[in-house]
């Protein structure tokens, strides 16, 4: 029998759906290295994170601080999703029509849970940007929000602890790539991001 | 490869029989097939006993080398043969199929108190037509292997007898988790009924014991009866295959007696727990079709698939989504009485928004996306074909020991 999880897929085909990871801002405004995977136009692609993970989607929630209608013809929203440790920067244009609607629709601030790609981009003067190219956002209640730091630590932790003895491919690149990078700085986000709720 | 030891143990297989060759010999032909036509050592080994085989005019003698050959006269339990070997085995005759092509005089499947195993006899090999009920010995069979199944051929070199061995045969049943490619016995009840997808198919559903489920199949033949969702059978022989690395067990052969005992099956029943990071369309209030034993959903213009236009359709409620906990996204489909609870909206709540709304569906649709998207929840279900139908869910609740205890975590060992 195969063990290869691609080839014990849904009946349909042997397709999995990338699982959306949990990273905080400070770590994703770190990422420099984006990646695709196999060869094909409809590869998906992976922003590596400095923790030794690919991520192709991932799922956040914060405080929707901004937001901005822009364009004339191609209209597009872009926003700022701000969690304990720094701003994510999310944008839905009209290849995304639902989250378009959806973005349009909420007043800022509130708390919203945010489902999207993110992208690594440059800008002309050399600097990079990751954002997220939004699939969904949601207003959101506190307690989600909380629960989300919680999870997002412990994924962090759990990463920050792989990447000491991991020597999985991504892990290797990671160290590779981010040479600079102390991942033990991603603790400190995790403890600070954590002391922020209050208890 | 070590082409020496190769053409070693190949000449030695050969001087058993009583024919000499010289291992040089023997060694350029593998080298050759090896180096020059890139052929896998393992085929080339068997490729060059089988060419010389032929050229001494011996009966093929036997596949990859691995010297069981000496082994083939004596009687093996069918439990015991692997691909690649020649045996000699003594079985009954359990089923035969009807054979999928003129160059198979036979096939079906032959047991003995250890198991079972898929048998074809090749219509060259002009091996006597065999009875189901009795007993055989079968001697130089080849065992192989497709899409991983093992077979037992019987060719022309094969020798069949009728034996002289016991009738009675009671196989041992195994569960359900246990089951492996190939010949299986189950003691299963039927737990789900499946919509047929094939015309030439006469049922198709889940049976279940205490270990676990799995697909079933019967195609429709003389004297196929379906199963009753809800009985215990004793399934003797089905045949055991696999899609997409996926199990399911094909019952034309099986021999299938019901027992009047209860089950309590297991239905993987799992929980999970994530944030749902997708709603699928599909989602929200749905038309279901009125025929009995239907109730497939039923498109915007009320069309069923099989019962084409249903004005009197019933109204249902479902969420189709992705649950992710940030390493895996699972698939889940929660029923109307989740819905309800998850979504605070009632069945009849979103049938009113439904019939009035000027969105109609779509309104229960978006009102439900922005009450569960994003949240984190536990799911509690039974996981069927990698998709988790859900009994029971809640949200999660923030929990201050899990703050203390990552804190803790975070702040320590740094």
């Amino acid at each position: 029998m195969s063990t290869n999880p691609r080839d014990t897929g849904r009946r349909e085909g042997a397709f999995e759906r990338e699982p959306a990871r949990r990273v905080f801002a400070a770590e994703l405004r770190e990422c420099r290295y984006q990646f695709r995977d196999g060869e094909d136009e409809k590869s998906p692609t992976f922003v590596l994170l400095p923790t030794g993970e690919r991520c192709n989607r991932i799922f956040l929630v914060g405080t929707l601080t901004e937001k901005q209608r822009q364009g004339d013809q191609n209209i597009f929203y872009r926003g700022r999703v701000v969690d304990p440790s720094g701003t994510f920067f999310v944008m839905a244009g009209s290849y995304q029509p639902e989250a378009m609607q959806q973005i349009a629709k909420i007043d800022t601030p509130a708390f919203v849970a945010v489902i999207g790609k993110p992208n690594l981009y440059q800008t002309p003067d050399g600097a990079f940007l990751v954002s997220v190219r939004v699939e969904s956002i949601t207003v959101v209640d506190k307690e989600t929000r909380d629960l989300w730091v919680l999870d997002t630590a412990a994924r962090t932790l759990n990463r920050v602890e792989t990447m000491a003895t991991g020597t999985s491919p991504d892990r290797v690149k990671a160290k590779e790539q981010y040479p600079s990078i102390d991942v033990a700085v991603f603790r400190k986000t995790a403890y600070d991001a954590l002391a922020q709720i209050k208890i | 490869m070590d082409f020496s030891e190769a053409a070693k143990r190949i000449s030695r297989k050969f001087s058993e029989k009583g024919t000499e060759i010289d291992p040089t010999k023997i060694e350029s032909k593998l080298r050759r097939l090896v180096n020059e036509f890139g052929v896998q050592p393992s085929e080339a080994e068997r490729s060059v006993t089988n060419e010389l085989a032929k050229e001494f005019n011996l009966p093929a003698a036997g596949m990859g080398g691995s010297g069981k050959s000496s082994s083939a006269a004596e009687p093996k339990k069918i439990a015991d043969v692997a691909p690649g070997e020649w045996v000699t085995i003594e079985g009954k005759i359990v089923a035969l199929s009807s054979p999928a092509s003129p160059a198979i005089a036979q096939s079906g499947i032959i047991a003995d108190d250890s198991g079972g195993i898929r048998f074809v006899a090749w219509a060259k090999s002009n091996a006597p037509a065999m009875i189901t009920g009795s007993w055989y010995k079968i001697e130089s069979a080849v065992v192989d292997e497709f899409k991983g199944i093992a077979s037992l051929k019987i060719h022309s070199g094969t020798s069949v007898k009728e034996s002289e061995a016991d009738g009675a045969l009671i196989p041992g049943t195994v569960p359900i988790i246990n089951l492996r490619t190939g010949v299986g016995s189950v003691r299963a009840k039927v737990i789900q009924e499946w919509d047929s997808t094939h015309e030439r198919m006469l049922q198709s559903g889940l049976v279940g014991d205490e270990t676990g489920t799995i697909k079933f199949v019967i195609w429709k033949e003389a004297g196929k009866e379906k199963l009753a969702v809800g009985s215990v059978y004793n399934i003797f022989y089905a045949l055991v295959d696999e899609f997409n690395g996926r199990l399911s067990l094909n019952l034309n052969t099986a021999t299938i007696m019901q027992d009047d005992g209860d089950i309590a099956v297991s239905g993987g029943d799992v929980a999970v727990r994530g944030a749902i990071v997708h709603m699928a369309p599909g989602s929200g209030i749905i038309k279901r079709c009125p025929v009995e034993g239907c109730n497939r959903a039923l498109s915007r213009q009320n069309y069923c698939p099989v019962h084409e236009i249903q004005p009197k359709f019933f109204y249902d409620l479902r969420i189709k989504g992705w649950l992710d906990d940030g390493e895996k996204t699972q698939n889940i489909l929660l029923q109307r009485e989740v819905v309800e609870s998850l979504t605070g909206i009632t069945l009849d709540a979103a049938k009113e928004i439904a019939e009035n709304n000027p969105l109609g569906m779509d309104e229960v649709f978006l009102r439900m996306r922005d009450a569960v998207l994003g949240r984190y929840i536990i799911c509690h279900g039974r996981e069927i074909d990698n998709r988790i139908l859900v009994n029971t869910s809640e949200r999660l609740k923030y929990d201050s020991r899990e703050h203390t205890a990552l804190l803790n975590r975070a702040g320590g060992a740094s």
